[in-house]
């Protein structure tokens, strides 16, 4: 292996008649960071109207068109906000840049979602977006199998944020499967999760998205919550059904005695067995860790390396005449991170795990109506539609007119 | 009295100001816009930056830096090395879409540009050229291309790390000084 270095073998010809051709390469750096957030900020304002304001479905699909042809295109979808989490961890753990602009990106949508809900994923978001056009028919998931899917993204987003704390390359990037459509190209996962997407309603948004997760924290104490209609809810349930999110809780009527107790029953068992839970989710971390911190670059140089095999990455390392030491000093650090981190990240997700069940078996507020959560609803505006109290409003408005 | 709703409300706003807080606090350590550049000197021609990029057609692109060629008649870049003729038949070079033109300027020396529509990045004539001659060709992320990704994903799977942030005003990485405008 010869190092690649400008050598003069071949010393440069003194010619008679001959200028040297000049490199023309381009410096100009497109759509800076600058219009990105302006335009973001735009958007979620119109987002918001739509959605309070006019309390129109078709203007939330017009908008998801808007976003697909503005952020997925115009502005290419990388970087965008959902990955932002991952440069923020990496910020300050590791030295990677971390711009105002960046931030910005990641805040915004937050900042969004504690005053008006997850009005980023209706729009604004590129991936949302391509969803919610190409969504055809709805098969309803049911709520149980629902709710434990939506766990994904919560496993998720620990393994990414311990993933990025180790020094890998930022892996949500590589994972978004929507990114090759806004490059004009394919690849399987994108066309699996299209045709998915085609029946069961945002499949990445409810079942993968990480940065879903904290907008669904922080919409869950959100300032302003929408309300299905401004009258009184007559309990037809067309909204339930029709939104596809599963995002609609039913009334919930005053519980009688016998619930009552069968609650504070399910209730106590349940905090018995956060202990069981917690210590069963710290070993399971511990378990996967070796598994995990295999597939870190680094450690399976090593590896190849202390087994004598070739290929391009110890072709590289021999010639970058780095010391052993230095990798085997990187590798513990990765490894101690992982052996940490993931045990860590097991205990949090048997505490949310363990917290979601004892929700569900809490008193929940009384109420005649059903109201949306805040937490799963991507503002599609699709139960305005469905329901027919809005209707029958508008055309007591068309008819006033 | 302030409700528990409005008590988490207060408190992820107020998380959500700490990184622009910290970001404040260390300003001055803080970077421009960053880019993706191939270092030239970590890159071992692998050819993974061909397939890896988001972008079909890859952002790489072989750049000649005129300067350090040393405009050979026989160059290892353009020929294979089992080449069976000095001849432009296909069978012969080493660039798998003729990318690389040649022309004649005084004996015995010939000048060889890269045709960037027909460059695919695979590094093949890189290697050539490293290998046996001066080393003028090599491989770089064409800013005007690359879409800037967050994670390029040819850094997360180059074997040699060579896949760098370069700051906006120095875009490209040179093996020498950048050539002398005349």
């Amino acid at each position: 292996m010869i190092p690649i270095l400008a050598q003069a073998r071949f010393p440069a010809p003194e010619f008679e008649n001959y200028t040297l051709p000049q490199l023309q390469l381009e410096t100009l750096v497109r759509d800076p960071i600058v219009w990105r957030v302006s335009a973001l900020l735009l958007f979620l304002v119109v987002t918001g109207l739509c959605f309070y304001r006019w309390r129109s479905a078709k203007a939330m699909r017009l908008l998801a068109l808007a976003g697909v042809v503005i952020f997925g295109f115009l502005f290419t979808a990388c970087p965008c906000p959902v990955g932002m989490f991952q440069n923020l961890i990496a910020a300050f753990v590791h030295e990677h840049p971390l711009g105002f602009g960046f931030l910005l990106l990641f805040a915004i949508p937050l900042a969004t979602a504690l005053l008006f809900g997850r009005l980023f994923c209706a729009g604004a978001c590129p991936l949302g977006a391509v969803q919610e056009l190409l969504h055809w028919k709805s098969i309803q998931i049911p709520l149980p199998v629902d709710r434990a899917l939506r766990l994904i993204p919560i496993a998720l987003f620990l393994l990414i944020a311990v993933t990025v704390v180790a020094g890998m390359a930022l892996p949500l990037c590589s994972l978004d499967p929507y990114l090759p459509l806004f490059l004009w190209s394919c690849s399987i996962p994108t066309i699996a999760m299209l045709v998915l997407g085609l029946f069961v309603s945002r499949p990445f948004c409810r079942y993968l998205c990480p940065y879903g997760v904290l907008l669904r924290l922080f919409a869950l104490v959100s300032w302003k919550n929408p309300a299905i209609t401004l009258k009184t809810c007559i309990t037809c349930r067309l909204c339930e059904q029709g939104c596809p999110n599963g995002a609609i809780l039913p009334p919930q009527d005053a519980p009688t005695p016998e619930e009552q107790a069968l609650g504070v029953r399910r209730l106590t068992r349940l905090i018995a067995a956060l202990p069981l839970a917690l210590c069963l989710g710290g070993s399971f971390g511990w378990f996967a860790a070796p598994m995990v911190s295999a597939h870190h670059p680094a450690v399976r140089l090593l590896e190849d390396l202390e087994a004598h095999r070739t290929n391009d990455a110890v072709e590289a390392f021999e010639t970058s005449g780095t010391p052993l030491a230095q990798l085997q000093n990187e590798v513990a650090q990765v490894r101690h991170v992982f052996d940490w981190g993931l045990p860590l990240a097991g205990v949090l997700l048997a505490g949310v795990v363990m917290a979601e069940l004892i929700a569900e078996n809490r008193r929940r507020k009384e109420s005649r109506a059903y109201t949306i959560d805040p937490s799963l609803c991507f503002c599609c505006g699709r139960c305005y539609a469905a329901c027919p109290l809005n209707r029958k409003h508008e055309e007591n408005k068309g008819t006033a007119s | 009295m302030i409700s528990t709703r409005e008590f988490l409300r207060c408190l992820l706003g107020g998380a959500l100001l700490a990184p622009f807080l910290w970001l404040v606090g260390k300003r001055k350590s803080r970077q421009p816009a960053f880019l993706w550049q191939i270092d030239p000197d970590k890159c071992i021609q692998c050819g993974k930056c061909e397939t890896a990029c988001v972008l079909g057609r890859s952002a790489v692109k072989c750049v000649h830096q005129y300067a350090a060629c040393g405009y050979c008649l026989f160059c290892s870049g353009y020929y294979q090395d089992k080449r069976v003729k000095f001849d432009t038949a296909a069978e012969n070079l080493r660039c798998p879409t003729d990318a690389i033109k040649r022309k004649y300027i005084e004996d015995p020396y010939f000048e060889y540009t890269i045709d960037e529509e027909a460059c695919i990045g695979c590094g093949r004539c890189v290697k050539g050229c490293a290998a046996f001659g001066n080393g003028s060709l090599f491989l770089q992320i064409r800013q005007g291309i690359c879409k800037h990704c967050n994670q390029c994903r040819i850094a997360e799977i180059c074997p040699s790390h060579a896949i760098v942030r370069v700051p906006a005003d120095t875009p490209y990485l040179f093996k020498r000084p950048p050539e002398v405008k005349t």
